[in-house]
């Protein structure tokens, strides 16, 4: 078996690296994949807390690096998913602690067990993006629909375009909201897709939601009723090469805007 | 929705949780509430089932804030087996109960607590809301049958239950220490002394202990007495460690996410909350405190104990009330001894 290797990366923080790499891993575990979530955000490790898991780290990637245990030892199972493990950071050292080529070798042996290795990429385009970034094959560039992620989105595909080893960069567009689009106070999909130029795999809706996941440590795409975790859910679905549509992200409308639409079409009719 | 109550104490439904995660995160969240202390409680669990150790957390729990169990309602098996074991007293809940909660409607997931209709002061909090009235105490009935059953006949009282529940706890007995195994030498001493009594160290076993270190490392268990000390006055954040040939003492908290690792014991002035390894050497009679246990892992030589997955730093951690905790390995496990502070 070889599985396939995805970056996930933004280039500015706070995006949602993160929270998509924990989602749509569980998704694709839920859909019966094995699936390894691998943080190389070194020094600043968040994916274990994302998915509850901290308590359960014994050994981290640097421990594998520098040979202090087996590779098998260091992933932690998911609680919940015995397809889902977690190749952890350390929290007490640096970027530095591991070079590409280390990852790189990381990403090779876990591909051939698992039919995908999801890597959690550290903001920035400094050695802990190049590491992240050496093993993978594909990549997923996350970003919200404002200026600054734009621009860093940006930077980070040129980058992602000169590494060879790269045959598909997607965008995944986050905290998407429509009341604001509408409103012409956000970008919309098409204005960020237009500006970035490369296929879209995802629009994600602002929801509340993920902080209250994030707080309990279980991912959004658990809970069947949130609009975030139904994206999230048709991601996966779309990584794994099914055609899924865009959800429809307008509010339901109130009975009052919908006689105002009614009208509005008699109107347009006269 | 239904009435009952308990004296001096609440009955709080979590027989919606979906799972044992949400129930204790749930039940965490209402034992921080301060009108809680001291209380008689009574847990409602309805179909969950619970396993030994996942009800003795919950007892720890429950006592941490110095409220004790009165009775349990379930109507799971294992949940009144695990029960039955600890000694915890169980009501077994009625159809009619159910039958009432069902068609009551009672929100998902949200715990209610409940305490009969007297004059009600209530207390805003973000998930609930307890009612409690200490001037009308001299009007409720006796703890034993812990239930108004002229108002409620939906909780049954205890009878009946043993015949259902022996059956099961035969299987289960696992992890369970009788308690006069838990007094040390010097607990039985003070006691005959009269310093404390049993009631006043309470003690319970962290979840999943398990080998952390390489093979190789060789147990012993030396005096810690003997090794120096390191002494810190700080806060240790996220990131950083402290490594030390000798016993650590800091003064200050431990977030999580440091890293503190003696040869010898480790004693936090403050509340430990990232990882700590004692012994690191092999000495499996070194030890861990600190004024809160809240470690995301503790390791003592070569054994960890990890910490409940419900126990989120958020809202443990904003607590006021610091209890010294000792941490030590007993017969291969890593055990906590806690002193309880009766007011």
């Amino acid at each position: 078996m070889t599985g396939r290797v995805i970056v996930i990366t933004s280039g500015k923080g706070g995006v949602g690296k993160t929270t998509t790499s924990a989602n749509i891993g569980t998704a694709l575990a839920k859909e019966g994949y094995k699936v390894v979530l691998i943080d190389t955000d070194l020094g600043l490790r968040n994916l274990d807390l994302l998915l509850g898991l901290e308590n359960r780290i014994v050994y981290t990637i640097v421990d594998v690096i520098e040979e202090r245990c087996k590779l098998k030892q260091a992933l932690v199972k998911d609680k919940k998913n015995p397809n889902l493990s977690l190749l952890a950071a350390a929290q007490t050292r640096d970027k530095s602690a591991v070079n590409a080529e280390q990852l790189k070798e990381i990403c090779e042996k876990l591909k051939e067990k698992n039919d995908f290795v999801l890597v959690d990429c550290p903001a920035g385009i400094e050695q802990g993006f190049q590491n992240a970034v050496a093993g993978a094959s594909e990549a997923i560039v996350v970003t919200t629909p404002e200026m600054s992620a734009i621009r860093d989105a940006d930077r980070i595909i040129g980058l992602l375009n000169t590494k060879e080893e790269i045959t598909s960069t997607r965008l995944l567009l986050n905290r998407v909201r429509p009341n604001l689009i509408k409103n012409n106070e956000m970008m919309s999909v098409d204005d960020v897709v237009g500006i970035l130029e490369i296929p879209l795999i995802g629009i994600i809706p602002e929801d509340t939601g993920i902080i209250t996941s994030t707080n309990k440590g279980e991912p959004i795409v658990n809970d069947e009723n949130s609009l975030a975790g139904q994206a999230y859910r048709n991601v996966a679905k779309r990584i794994l090469g099914e055609e899924v549509p865009f959800l429809d992200l307008d509010e339901p409308k109130g009975f009052m805007a919908k006689i105002k639409d009614v009208f509005a079409k008699l109107k347009a009719k006269v | 929705m239904e009435k009952g109550f308990v004296e001096n104490g609440f009955i709080i439904n979590l027989s919606n949780s979906k799972n044992t995660n949400q129930l204790i995160y749930e039940l965490s969240n209402i034992m921080e509430h301060p009108d809680i202390r001291g209380k008689r409680i009574c847990l409602k669990l309805g179909s969950i089932d619970l396993k030994q150790s996942q009800l003795l957390s919950i007892k720890a729990l429950i006592e941490s804030t110095d409220a004790e169990i009165a009775f349990i309602d379930t109507i799971s098996e294992q949940t009144g087996a695990s029960a039955e074991s600890l000694g915890i007293v169980i009501s077994k809940m009625g159809d009619e109960m159910q039958a009432d909660a069902a068609l009551n409607n009672i929100p998902e997931g949200e715990p209610v607590v409940m305490k009969e209709e007297l004059d009600t002061e209530e207390v805003p909090s973000d998930d609930f809301e307890p009612e409690e009235n200490e001037e009308n105490k001299n009007k409720v009935v006796e703890v034993d049958s812990g239930i108004d059953v002229s108002e409620i006949n939906p909780i049954s009282t205890l009878e009946g239950v043993e015949d259902t529940y022996t059956e099961v706890s035969e299987h289960e007995i696992s992890e369970i220490i009788p308690s006069e195994h838990y007094e040390n030498e010097f607990e039985r001493l003070a006691a005959s002394e009269g310093l404390i009594s049993n009631e006043d160290i309470s003690k319970y076993i962290l979840l999943d202990t398990g080998e952390v270190l390489p093979n190789g490392a060789e147990e012993h268990a030396k005096d810690t007495k003997a090794l120096p000390t390191l002494y810190l006055n700080q806060t240790l954040r996220s990131g950083q460690t402290v490594t030390y040939e000798g016993n650590i003492l800091i003064i200050g908290d431990a977030h999580p996410g440091s890293e503190i690792i003696a040869d010898g014991d480790i004693t936090v002035w403050g509340i430990l909350g990232g990882i700590a390894h004692a012994g690191k050497n092999g000495n499996i009679s070194s030890k861990i405190r600190a004024l809160k246990l809240n470690a995301i892992q503790l390791r003592i030589a070569g054994l960890y104990a990890r910490r409940n997955d419900t126990l989120n730093v958020p809202y443990v951690q904003k607590s006021n009330e610091f209890v010294p905790e000792e941490a030590q390995i007993e017969e291969g496990k890593i055990v906590i001894y806690k002193k309880l502070r009766r007011d």
